[in-house]
């Protein structure tokens, strides 16, 4: 690779290299039963977990309506909550991108001497590619939720929101701890547990700085939420002398009590849970007779969030809450899973975020990794609209020809567009049509038996090629089908 | 003043100035589901501008049947952790029988009186190794924490631990076994009670609150569960049953 990926990017991911990748992973049998069984049970999960909710419904329609107030006002709110958090003790950082917020934490270690940093699980942390630039300048991040650690050791980048070494199996792991670590583990689930909490609680003592991210921050209070199950996050914010709170600035809402709709969603979307393990609310910076960090500092992150403010159909995005339900109900993500999309952000929610953060050409065929089924929107907890925003999108990426110039298809819709404004030249068409498939042959079930030549043989590598009925509608009404109740229209 | 803070804010501005204008007239030439998925943008309102707790979604989930007591031990154990119903009488036996049970040599207690003193040692089988004045490397070799929980939350089982009231973060959460004592008088319906408590009116909670529902747990290898990831392996909630009525504790939640 020639350089760095772009922020919310892991690889590239124009048209040919999605195509290429969704190919391979196609044909991962392994990757194939880990994604079945993971997006069957977590959907399984989800649904008992949404009956214990007197009214889910409901509960999606506030959530949405707090987040939908808060974006409105994001300017405001943001204000309020720097001002709290300020009050409080902590020290709020802006950062306009991911070079920015980069430069501030690496600043804020250098100056602290730190070389050992713990992180807990982030995916604003992957966006702008903390690890890579907090190693270029000598420190050692550490993940410590067990799945990440996992894909650190690995060398490799996360696969699901929630569950971010879900393609990997437990020999694998096994395996990957023998090589980087010299140690040896058997292969259950119970072991490998064990070993990794024992190597991470080195880690831990050693740790002059913890990173984490941020689920919600409350403007009125200026308090950030983190949630979490394995408890490396409250190590990670209790520990080292010093937290630094990675948020993107869509995180805030309005009031504490906003949380409880928040924790009643958040959770059951995620992983059918009724409440994580663990919930961390942190206001500022402790008391000098509290245990915890001698000092808080919050990077509030915009990287082409703020852009996305300036429709309603770009806004919504930044309802999400980052649950993976729409992974989980993804179609297209069942079949290829996360590191296909060649993004940060995987599944339907990431093919609508991704092209606005990274830039439409570098994310071109995300917006097409998708049939518009719809689940997405259904699984939501926050009701986004992404097979809205999909065709959004699409339009955006055939306005500024993002894809490539593709004149096959243009012409193509020219030419559909001349025919059917032109009733003359329809009706031509409709004719030549009908005499070029007299000669194709038609199948036992009326679809065609021929393929059609590239570029438009990709239509029909997938598809049949449905014949134009023989007899027009048009045909049947200027021969009396408007007169009578007689006989219904042939088609065959 | 930031230079990056007001070009943020003045881009978020831009925006929605940007998205009345377009809303406005655009609502019907573009992606129409969209536009009645989300509402056009209106003009600027007071802050806030959301009712309270009035939907019928709140009202809907205010309600705990039962017995809170009860309820809160059945969803504990259904998160994985247990609980020990007793009278004030009989809970430093309760206590000292886990602790035995554990095997624990060294035990960390929060700055909670009632932890030092229901936690205290039986014929020397164990040391209390104190929160306020452990070295983290003691904190880390001990085999067991003791604390007190501010509040218990029924419907789901949590506890609530308030890092103002009591040095208690590391000691629940470092040790494999976290003992937790609980007055029932604490004990409240929903999640949303409690963050009433936890800031009242607009007020800020103190500056770490933690929420506890069971023991550490992941699955994170081939989705199966595992126990005790990097917090405690098992949690003990000690409840204790007190006669007194119910009462607003904890005049020392927010001290001045």
């Amino acid at each position: 690779m020639s350089r760095e990926p772009s922020p919310g990017m892991t690889a590239s991911a124009t048209p040919a290299e999605f195509d290429r990748r969704a190919r391979e992973a196609l044909g991962d049998a392994q990757l194939h039963g880990a994604l079945h069984r993971a997006t069957t049970l977590f959907a399984e999960r989800r649904r008992n977990a949404m009956a214990s909710v007197g009214d889910w419904e409901s509960a999606r329609e506030r959530a949405r309506a707090i987040k939908d107030e808060t974006l409105l006002h994001l300017d405001r709110y943001l204000e309020q909550f720097a001002a709290a958090a300020e009050r409080a003790g902590a020290v709020v950082h802006w950062a306009r991108d991911a070079r920015e917020a980069c430069a501030i934490i690496g600043g804020i270690a250098r100056a602290r001497g730190a070389r050992t940093v713990v992180k807990s699980k982030s995916m604003a942390t992957e966006e702008i590619h903390l690890n890579a630039a907090l190693a270029a300048g000598g420190l050692e991040p550490v993940e410590t939720d067990l799945g990440e650690y996992i894909i650190q050791l690995a060398g490799e980048t996360p696969s699901h929101i929630v569950v971010p070494a879900i393609h990997k199996t437990r020999g694998q792991i096994a395996a990957l701890l023998a090589a980087k670590l010299g140690i040896a583990v058997g292969d259950d689930v119970a072991s490998l547990t064990a070993a990794a909490r024992t190597t991470l609680r080195q880690r831990f003592a050693a740790a002059d700085l913890g990173i984490s991210g941020v689920n919600f921050g409350v403007a009125e209070t200026g308090t950030i939420l983190i949630l979490e199950n394995e408890g490396n996050a409250r190590l990670t914010i209790t520990l080292p002398r010093t937290h630094i709170a990675l948020m993107g600035i869509e995180k805030v809402i309005p009031r504490v009590a906003d949380l409880d709709v928040f924790l009643q969603l958040l959770p059951r979307s995620g992983t059918g849970q009724a409440l994580t393990t663990y919930q961390s609310l942190i206001t500022g910076r402790r008391p000098a007779s509290a245990d915890g960090p001698d000092e808080l500092h919050i990077v509030l992150l915009d990287n082409g969030r703020s852009a996305m403010l300036a429709r309603a159909v770009t806004r919504q995005a930044l309802a999400c809450i980052r649950c993976g339900a729409c992974l989980n109900a993804c179609p297209v993500y069942q079949q290829i899973g996360g590191h296909a999309y060649g993004s940060v952000y995987p599944g339907p929610i990431g093919a609508v975020i991704t092209p606005q953060l990274a830039g439409l050409h570098e994310a071109a065929a995300l917006p097409y990794a998708s049939s518009l089924c719809g689940a997405c929107r259904d699984a939501c907890p926050v009701k986004i609209d992404i097979p809205a925003l999909l065709l959004h999108l699409r339009g955006s990426v055939v306005e500024r020809r993002a894809a490539g110039p593709r004149r096959g298809e243009r012409l193509a819709f020219r030419l559909y567009r001349a025919a059917m404004a032109r009733p003359a030249l329809y009706l031509l068409a409709a004719r030549l049509m009908r005499a070029a498939q007299r000669l194709l042959g038609a199948r036992a079930d009326g679809a065609l038996a021929a393929r059609l030549v590239p570029p438009l043989g990709a239509w029909t590598a997938w598809r049949d090629l449905r014949p134009v009925a023989r007899r027009s509608f048009r045909d049947e009404w200027s021969h009396g089908l408007g007169d009578a109740g007689r006989g219904g229209s042939e088609t065959k | 003043m930031s230079t990056a803070r007001e070009a943020i804010l003045g881009a978020i501005r831009a925006s929605l100035a940007a998205s009345r204008a377009h809303d406005r007239t655009a609502a019907t030439v573009d992606h129409a589901p969209a536009a009645s998925a989300s509402p056009a943008t209106p003009a600027r309102a007071p802050l806030p501008v959301l009712g309270g707790a009035t939907s019928a979604w709140a009202a809907a989930s205010t309600t705990v049947p039962g017995d809170l007591a009860a309820r809160f031990a059945a969803q504990l154990e259904a998160a994985g952790g247990h609980c020990t119903r007793v009278t004030p009488e009989a809970a430093a036996a309760a206590v000292a029988a886990l602790l035995e049970r554990a095997g624990a040599r060294h035990v960390a207690v929060s700055s909670s009186p009632l932890a030092a003193r229901l936690a205290a040692p039986r014929a020397a089988r164990w040391t209390l190794v104190h929160a306020a004045e452990a070295t983290r490397d003691a904190l880390f070799a001990c085999d067991a924490g003791v604390s007190a929980a501010q509040w218990g939350i029924a419907a789901t089982g949590t506890i609530v631990l308030d890092a103002a009231v009591e040095r208690s973060r590391l000691v629940s959460l470092v040790p494999p076994l976290h003992i937790a004592l609980l007055h029932t008088r604490d004990l409240r319906p929903t999640l949303a009670d409690v963050l009433a408590l936890v800031a009242p009116a607009g007020g800020a909670p103190s500056h770490a609150v933690t929420l506890v529902t069971g023991p550490s747990r992941t699955s994170d290898i081939e989705l199966t569960l595992a126990i005790g990831v990097h917090g405690p392996v098992e949690l003990h909630v000690v409840l204790i049953d007190d006669d007194d009525p119910p009462h607003t504790p904890h005049d020392t939640l927010h001290p001045g």
